[in-house]
């Protein structure tokens, strides 16, 4: 862990060596990302609602799973970028190193211009929350909190099972896309404006309901089941078939050579 | 021109080489497609008030949209041109007796022409299928499908005249991150390549309809399902062909004066 902090300050260090660029880039990412939100922004300038979903409420989904993306984008870039780590074949010196291979291949790499969508993603958060008027109880604290605890997860185990994907080929890797940039896509609304097969393969395959869409029901006291406070912990569960694809694709890998 | 000619037709070969690639952006594009759609019909379903757009038409443009993505997309950076700006191989380019501004032309519409040429019949034909709401309806008359045609074919044109415009610019920026992203969010969204533009709060239509952007994808989609009628579409045509022939203009007058003065890097 002290391994992983100190790499990350390193590549910190490294990024802030060209100032103006990383304010310009920084500054940058903030206007693309904002696309996302017109999108939402003006489809409400039309209608009242989705499904009975008001603005904020799907404001408030749409920021905690940009939290959760832009967090694993920021802090577990190694891991996205794992094919590179195969095709240049410095996975091979990772091996050879007498530490944890897991922590080295986070800390390979880091990306600290997509802080800017954390923030940004943190505003419409809080916007999102002031405007909605809820009734702020313990239990809903906690809610809220693992939401944003299980949207990280929830993108740190997609990103973990490419990584694995990238063991067995690295061709048509571009599917991956479909499981991060289209899960999060979709995510971004409260699942349940799907119609019910996406529902139910988000709930079992990806779990991206337990997410965004059980809890927010109760965050926002559209149902009374306390049950559904909780269920951002199954995420929890999915990330161990996620850790065992990883693990399993190491014992079988072979060099690229040279 | 048949040199610029050929060296389209290259690149558009060496492009058709990347089939697996395009299976899986016909995967994304499917899925991304379906995903949009419920979200618009969720909106038509839960409110009262019927929306900017007809269903059906609205349903044309999103799926026309992914199937045509690679000629419509303004995030387009060609790395190769990049690379030869920073490390200085752009010197070799230089001394060619050919005009650069058409060769980055050719080069960068061969290649996205290849991206749609791989990818937009299978969206289409799955598209064609799905019965309604989700399915695609065909052109709402002959007039307007060859009216589409026209002005896909132009937009495709006018989108490779932006392009290459701030791959000009790059050689005195140096810098293709930055502002380059920030111009490409907005070109994008102005487009209606994010969301049609009839859905765009008013003023912000008013802005986009004065800028050439829509003319790259919110034109022929909407004409394609009569959401624009054939004879304000040849009017729309026309100011579309003045887009383009300014563009390229504006394009070829910024590149010479940069050329005047070009430093190339490295050596």
């Amino acid at each position: 862990m002290k391994l992983y902090v100190k790499s990350l300050s390193m590549h910190l260090k490294s990024m802030l060596e060209y100032k103006a660029s990383f304010i310009i880039a920084f500054l940058s990412q903030i206007m693309v990302f904002f696309s996302y939100y017109f999108i939402i922004l003006s489809l409400f300038d039309k209608f009242d609602n989705i499904k009975g979903f008001t603005l904020y409420e799907v404001l408030l989904c749409f920021s905690i799973i940009q939290f959760g993306y832009a967090f694993c984008e920021t802090f577990a870039r190694g891991i996205d970028r794992f094919d590179r780590l195969i095709i240049s074949g410095d996975f091979d010196r990772l091996l050879l190193r007498p530490k944890n291979i897991f922590i080295q291949v986070l800390s390979s790499d880091a990306d600290f211009i997509k802080i800017s969508r954390l923030i940004q993603a943190l505003i419409i958060m809080i916007i999102s929350l002031i405007n909605l008027n809820i009734s702020i109880t313990p239990l809903k604290v906690i809610t809220l909190f693992l939401m944003i605890i299980s949207a990280i997860v929830i993108f740190f185990g997609i990103f973990l099972l490419a990584a694995s994907y990238c063991f067995i080929t690295i061709q048509g890797l571009e599917v991956r896309n479909l499981f991060t940039d289209g899960g999060k896509h979709m995510a971004q609304y409260p699942i349940g404006v799907f119609k019910k097969g996406f529902l139910l393969f988000f709930t079992f395959v990806i779990p991206y309901a337990f997410v965004n869409y059980y809890p927010l029901l109760y965050f926002i006291g559209k149902s009374n089941n306390v049950l559904y406070a909780f269920t951002p912990l199954i995420v929890f569960v999915y990330l161990i078939p996620c850790f065992l694809a990883f693990k399993l694709g190491m014992k079988k890998y072979q060099s690229v050579g040279s | 021109m048949r040199f610029y000619l050929s060296y389209f037709k290259l690149r558009f070969i060496t492009q058709l080489q990347y089939r697996k690639a395009a299976l899986a952006g016909i995967a994304t594009q499917f899925f991304f497609g379906l995903v949009y759609i419920m979200v618009y019909l969720a909106f038509y379903e839960s409110s009262s008030n019927n929306g900017p757009m007809e269903v059906g038409q609205l349903v044309s443009y999103l799926w026309l949209n992914q199937a045509f993505f690679a000629l419509i997309y303004m995030y387009y950076k060609d790395n190769e041109i990049f690379n030869m700006i920073k490390n200085g191989n752009i010197a070799y380019e230089l001394l060619r007796p050919k005009k650069i501004y058409f060769m980055w032309f050719s080069k960068i519409i061969g290649q996205r022409l290849a991206d749609v040429a791989l990818r937009f019949l299978p969206v289409l034909i799955v598209a064609f299928i799905l019965p309604y709401p989700y399915g695609l309806s065909l052109p709402s008359s002959f007039l307007s499908l060859i009216m589409f045609l026209i002005t896909l074919t132009i937009g495709a044109l006018l989108m490779t005249a932006i392009i290459t415009l701030y791959h000009v610019l790059t050689l005195s920026t140096l810098n293709e991150k930055g502002i380059t992203n920030i111009f490409m969010a907005l070109a994008d969204i102005l487009s209606g390549g994010v969301i049609p533009i009839p859905f765009f709060p008013v003023f912000l239509q008013k802005i986009a309809n004065v800028l050439p952007f829509r003319y790259i994808c919110d034109l022929p989609f909407r004409l394609y399902s009569g959401n624009i009628s054939v004879s304000d579409g040849l009017f729309q045509m026309l100011i579309q062909v003045i887009w383009f022939i300014i563009l390229v203009l504006i394009g070829n007058v910024i590149l010479k004066k940069i050329l005047k003065k070009v430093v190339v890097q490295g050596g």
